[in-house]
């Protein structure tokens, strides 16, 4: 009995809002997908996605966190987080491949493409299928990211790119890559002289070849560039500024993608201990564990919700140390609740099953959580630079 | 009135007047004093209404909630002051609760004014037994018992839970100081013997259970709350003294195995503050407000344990004098682990809850 949904037309009234929301959901959402999902990948796990962002495409929630002027919404902060919160609820999958495109990408244009660039490529997103990648690290530049060495040479109305980057999400399938370069190797400060740039991944000279991961998924890709050609226009900002537009790209890491993954799992937590009502749960040690781990998970979640509350109150002025310690807490907490899982409900966790895509680090699948947990304390800045960070940004102890 | 009093205006206040009056260096020569209370810095905090801050405003108090007495007790942890406030604010609820008017009048305006100081016998202590018209026996390990002069006891008459307000200096009461390792505390076993008893002195709750969850839920905060103050305050002493400290022809703060230990501590302390502030955000009553509190307890207190224990570590030498601050903070960290419920006997009640819930 399929009926049409306004969900967007609820917004002043949370609990409508709420309750369209939920009856879409309970219709559209897809079902099963979690057995369906985990036994596809590439271009067939490409569809399935493809199948629910056009649901929430339908409604109005295929990127419910953008501004109406470019294809979203425009919906209210609280209503973001709202939606967020209902997906997580409902347990929908997340958009997969779809990650960049959908945050990283229009973090970054937002704030710093041009008015061409903001019209080409943010509707492939809005309308189209458009899967983005970020080229920010390389084999020399990990978490010392700004001794990147790819060299980006301008040559008339092009600049000529020459490199390799590596840990590329999604890469293996992107349409287009936001991509660091050095136009400038001979500065004081090896931040200056980066640029950022919009790389067509259809661009000759370029190969991507997957990464194998412990989890036994390819997700990361490295990228190889020999003499790629990118057009001027397709430069971000101003030559040499790359490295500041850079932190627009890695701040949307740190609200709320963040606070969906930690709803998501605040979920799953729930049914763990349910499931366990027979099992762990009447051992009083594991017991008493997970109800120190609840104490860890909320303590995450209040600051994740102090933050979106500073945000929705003010973007200018929320506090720019909170998303650092979000990091630093959420990572080991995730790796030591998973950790414990597999000493609670033992042998049978450590029997391999292919991932389930959709689920972030909430699949329910013992070993592949844990696994996939580093996921949080190395990438988007290893938590040891973010303990350098807090120590010596915020704390002002000197510099080693 | 309540409305109207912001709690950061209201928690600078606290800290203001606690710096100054109450500076490390008279934290750290403090233990030699071997007194109860500062007496003197008592007189002070009772003149600038501290003690009526959850008295109600119907009683001559400042009508405040949990975020108040939250603020409170995070600043009394920062400064590791020696004032026995958590005892009188617990009897300010429960005679609140459970006292009639009368026993309202008396007990609430020297509560108030501070001219009074009580204590409150904390779970699991046994009851004491009421059933004649004297009380004997002994209430063991009373917080605040040694400073107060009016003493809230536990008791059982024909089955039901009673709270008895017997006056420190009742003919046939002895208290016996036990002292501590934390001295900005203390604690004490009150001893009856055939001390006469008036039904004045005899407070009936009318939802006995309902009202100790609620006295452990305002201990359980007030404890996370100050241990709050006290890791975020030995912390900073320590990033101090790290930036000072040279060895190896530098400052020990530009070791980066020194460095990320800290960087640890202070990201774990902001994670605690957020359940401090929404346990004190909630209204009493309900599963959740007291699953809030206990979780800001067991998880708050064993945060600032830890940081403290590493902060003596990081002082080096030093740390294990007398002379530098860590010690006090460590102290009064292990205490507040210690009162009011351990971790494990909290951690099984929260694993209840979340079952139940």
């Amino acid at each position: 009995m399929s009926r049409t949904y306004d969900i967007l037309g609820k917004v002043g009234n949370e609990q409508a809002f709420r309750q369209e929301m939920r009856d879409w959901l309970a219709e559209k959402a897809p079902k099963n997908w979690r057995q369906i999902w985990q036994n596809v990948r590439d271009s067939a796990l490409k569809a399935e996605v493809v199948k629910w962002l056009t649901e929430r495409r339908a409604v109005g929630l295929g990127t419910p966190h953008w501004p109406k002027e470019w294809g979203g919404p425009g919906l209210p902060f609280a209503y973001q987080i709202m939606v967020y919160e209902e997906f997580s609820r409902a347990d929908a999958p997340e958009l997969e491949m779809f990650g960049i495109s959908l945050f990283h990408t229009p973090a970054t244009l937002f704030e710093h493409g041009t008015q061409a660039q903001k019209d080409k490529y943010l509707t492939g997103i809005t309308e189209g299928t458009d899967i983005w990648c970020q080229g920010f690290s390389e084999p020399g530049a990990g978490s010392d990211l700004a001794s990147l060495r790819t060299s980006a040479v301008l040559q008339g109305d092009h600049y000529v790119i020459n490199g390799q980057k590596i840990w590329s999400s999604g890469a293996y399938h992107a349409d287009y890559c936001l991509l660091l370069a050095r136009t400038d190797a001979n500065v004081a400060r090896k931040h200056d002289g980066i640029s950022y740039f919009i790389m067509d991944m259809k661009t000759p000279g370029i190969e991507v070849r997957p990464i194998n991961q412990i989890t036994g998924e390819a997700h990361f890709a490295e990228i190889f560039m020999d003499d790629v050609k990118i057009p001027v226009a397709n430069l971000i900002g101003a030559e040499g500024n790359g490295w500041n537009i850079a932190q627009s790209t890695l701040s949307t890491e740190r609200g709320l993608l963040i606070f969906g993954e930690v709803e998501r799992l605040a979920r799953s937590f729930q049914l763990d201990g349910q499931d366990a009502r027979d099992n762990w749960m009447r051992d009083v040690q594991f017991r008493r564990e997970y109800a120190a781990l609840y104490g860890e998970l909320q303590s995450v979640r209040l600051m994740i919700k102090k933050l979106l509350i500073e945000l929705e109150a003010n973007p200018d002025k929320a506090s720019p140390t909170l998303p650092t310690y979000i990091k630093v807490t959420w990572g080991p907490f995730l790796q030591r609740y998973t950790e414990f899982l597999l000493r609670a409900e033992g042998l049978q966790t450590q029997k391999w099953q292919p991932a389930i895509p959709g689920t972030s680090h909430s699949s329910r699948l013992r070993i592949n959580d844990f696994l996939n947990s580093y996921g949080w304390t190395i990438a988007g800045g290893s938590n040891e630079i973010m303990r350098n960070i807090i120590s010596e940004r915020i704390l002002g102890l000197p510099k080693g | 009135m309540s409305e109207q009093i912001d709690i950061g205006v209201l928690s600078e206040s606290f800290n203001e007047f606690l710096s100054a009056e109450w500076p490390r260096e008279k934290a750290v020569a403090y233990p030699r004093s071997n007194a109860p209370y500062a007496a003197d810095l008592w007189s002070e905090i009772s003149a600038l209404g501290w003690p009526a801050l959850s008295v109600s405003e119907a009683m001559g108090g400042l009508g405040m909630g949990t975020q108040a007495t939250a603020a409170l007790h995070e600043a009394l942890g920062y400064a590791a002051a020696p004032l026995p406030l958590l005892g009188t604010m617990l009897a300010v609820a429960l005679v609140e609760a459970a006292g009639s008017d009368v026993q309202k009048e008396v007990l609430l305006s020297g509560l108030a004014d501070g001219s009074t100081r009580a204590c409150v016998s904390q779970p699991p202590d046994t009851p004491l037994n009421v059933d004649g018209q004297t009380l004997n026996g002994t209430v063991a390990n009373v917080l605040d018992a040694p400073s107060a002069s009016i003493l809230l006891l536990r008791a059982d008459r024909a089955g039901h839970v009673v709270w008895l307000a017997i006056p420190a200096d009742a003919q046939g009461v002895s208290i016996e100081r036990a002292l501590l390792a934390d001295t900005t505390r203390s604690i004490g076993s009150v001893t009856l013997k055939n001390v006469s008893l008036d039904s004045v002195h005899i407070l009936v709750p009318k939802n006995p259970i309902a009202l100790e969850n609620e006295l452990l839920r305002l201990a359980a905060i007030a404890l996370a709350a100050d241990a709050l103050g006290g890791g975020n305050a030995v912390l900073v002493a320590t990033i101090e003294y790290l930036k000072v400290r040279e060895q190896f022809g530098r400052v020990i703060g530009s070791f980066q195995a020194l460095k990320h230990r800290v960087a640890d501590h202070k990201a774990a302390l902001e994670a605690a503050r957020g359940l401090v502030e929404f346990a004190a955000g909630m209204e009493g009553g309900t599963p959740h407000a007291l699953l809030a509190a206990l979780t800001a307890k067991q998880h708050v207190t064993r945060i600032a344990a830890e940081v403290a224990r590493d902060c003596i570590q990081l002082h080096g030498g030093v740390g294990f004098t007398s002379e530098y601050v860590p010690h006090i903070y460590l102290k009064r960290a292990k205490l507040n682990e210690a009162l009011f419920g351990t971790r494990s006997v909290l951690l099984d009640r929260i694993a209840d809850m979340l079952e139940a819930a």
